[in-house]
């Protein structure tokens, strides 16, 4: 029974330390944020000199060049920077995010940063 | 929430008493791994893809995702036909968490509360009750209702108003958009969603206001269906199924009927074939089953009357309101409703809104006039309706 009122402690604890760290990033991971934001946008990518096309940017970083993402914004470019980081240091790209929050006006994001 | 006297374990789906764990939870866990199944969730997912534990990443992509397909059907099978059921709800629940934090591409809330609420289900015993599930429930609430209560965009009803109007393109609100001052409807539908939500989180604090609470809960996921045409994927089976945690299943239900009536006979036929854990206990009233709760004969006669029997006392319900807690407290039912707005494939979303609105009128308290009404007909015309009534008494309105 401790063991198990244990493990369930902690899975609680976690998603309270989730909901306590969302007050100061941008990511919502395991914090409950549920649709909370629209984030509309639109990637490219050149790789060597080259642009990725829309079928290379969904394999590459297993999200659509232009499409929605129902949470948190840093989500869309956490997906496009973690894979640069963890997957292709050997043929990096250069990302650019053209994208807006709940409608409001367009913004560009860049990786790496200018 | 005791444990119900264990029993031999059971093939039958539709068995949730006696299978080793409290009713309730059996059947949440039953309805969540019925819809995964029924969904094909089993085909979303991941190998593992930018990994919140990266030493996750290491695993062989293809290998990892075919064992955790395999453990999940098996584990949501074995949860289906009750067998270990606790280990069962551990392993499933601990499938799905692994999938979540193993690809970011895969994350998303619907499936963390599956996983979570099947491996506290498994975690659940008898000394701690469902206090933790109570708990995860409560936290997602305070949780989604903070995050937006604190969103600028959900202030000023930015949010909503661009969701209903751009992305949904929902009829009803954009013609009630423009009938008020720009911004006010997403105002309104924002603050309501944020009211709702810590409000439910305060409630279900409160046992007093549980059943309140869950009437309130139900009827917020609904209307989300209602208003998008979409279950969020699991997200609408999950919390609909998971205020199961929050009911304590009686330990006695006794339905107290006119023996001499044939349609009564042939309903209690019909109702003891689908009442698989014989949770349902029929005494005719003409044997004075009803004096041990002072029912007067006269009222026995006039219509079917439901007795349910908690530790702390017992409740009686008579016409349409004790036929609807027949339906909700069997087991049966409510794993036949799940599968009905699960199995259509694909998008379905007329259908899903008509099916959860018409069951949803049905058992809103407000539809209680209209079923009386019927029930009243069906029951002083129940002897006319059926050749293999006795009655020896005439009908009510007929002396």
């Amino acid at each position: 029974m401790i063991l198990r009122a244990v493990l369930a402690s902690a899975l609680l604890a976690f998603q309270i330390a989730a909901i306590l760290y969302a007050r100061t990033a941008p990511t919502r991971y395991f914090c409950w944020a549920p649709f909370d934001m629209q984030t509309d946008f639109e990637a490219t990518a050149i790789v060597q000199g080259r642009e990725l096309t829309p079928s290379e940017i969904r394999a590459r970083y297993r999200r659509p060049h232009k499409g929605s993402d129902n949470r948190s914004a840093q989500h869309v470019f956490d997906m496009f920077e973690q894979t640069e980081r963890r997957y292709h240091a050997g043929d990096p790209a250069r990302i650019t995010i053209r994208y807006r929050v709940n409608g409001k006006e367009w913004s560009t994001w860049q990786y790496p940063r200018p | 929430m005791a444990v119900s006297a264990p029993l031999t374990p059971s093939w039958n789906p539709l068995r949730c008493a006696g299978q080793g764990l409290p009713v309730p939870l059996a059947l949440m866990a039953k309805i969540v791994a019925l819809a995964l199944l029924l969904t094909g969730h089993v085909r979303l997912l991941p190998d593992p893809f930018l990994s919140f534990i990266p030493v996750l990443d290491l695993l062989p992509g293809p290998a990892f995702q075919l064992t955790l397909q395999a453990v999940f059907v098996l584990a949501a099978l074995a949860i289906l036909f009750n067998r270990s059921l606790g280990a069962a709800c551990t392993v499933l629940g601990l499938t799905i968490l692994l999938a979540v934090v193993s690809s970011k591409a895969y994350y998303g809330n619907n499936k963390t509360m599956c996983g979570i609420m099947l491996l506290l289900a498994g975690l659940y015993h008898p000394r701690t009750g469902v206090w933790f599930l109570r708990a995860q429930f409560v936290l997602v609430y305070f949780g989604a209702g903070l995050n937006k209560l604190l969103d600028p965009d959900w202030q000023s009803g930015l949010f909503f108003d661009h969701w209903a109007s751009a992305r949904l393109k929902n009829p009803f609100y954009l013609w009630l958009a423009p009938q008020l001052p720009p911004l006010v409807a997403g105002k309104l539908f924002c603050w309501v969603t944020i009211g709702t939500e810590l409000a439910l989180a305060a409630a279900f604090m409160a046992p007093r206001l549980y059943p309140a609470a869950i009437w309130v809960s139900l009827l917020f996921h609904a209307s989300l269906l209602e208003f998008t045409g979409t279950t969020f994927t699991m997200f609408f089976y999950v919390m609909e199924a998971s205020v199961l945690v929050f009911v304590t299943w009686p330990h006695e239900l006794t339905i107290l009927y006119d023996g001499g009536c044939g349609i009564c006979n042939r309903i209690r036929r019909f109702v003891e074939r689908l009442d698989f854990d014989r949770g349902f206990q029929w005494e005719a009233f003409q044997t004075g089953a009803g004096d041990r709760w002072n029912i007067p004969r006269a009222a026995l006669n006039e219509r079917l009357h439901l007795v349910v029997s908690h530790p702390a006392g017992d409740r009686v319900y008579a016409g349409f309101r004790a036929c609807k807690l027949i339906l909700l407290y069997n087991p049966s039912f409510l794993l036949a409703l799940a599968a009905a707005i699960a199995l259509p494939p694909g998008d379905a979303a007329l259908y899903r809104r008509l099916f959860v609105a018409v069951w949803l009128a049905f058992f809103f308290p407000l539809f209680n006039s209209i079923g009386e009404r019927v029930y009243n007909w069906v029951a002083s015309n129940r002897h006319r309706l059926s050749r293999e009534s006795t009655c020896a008494v005439e009908p009510a309105g007929r002396q």
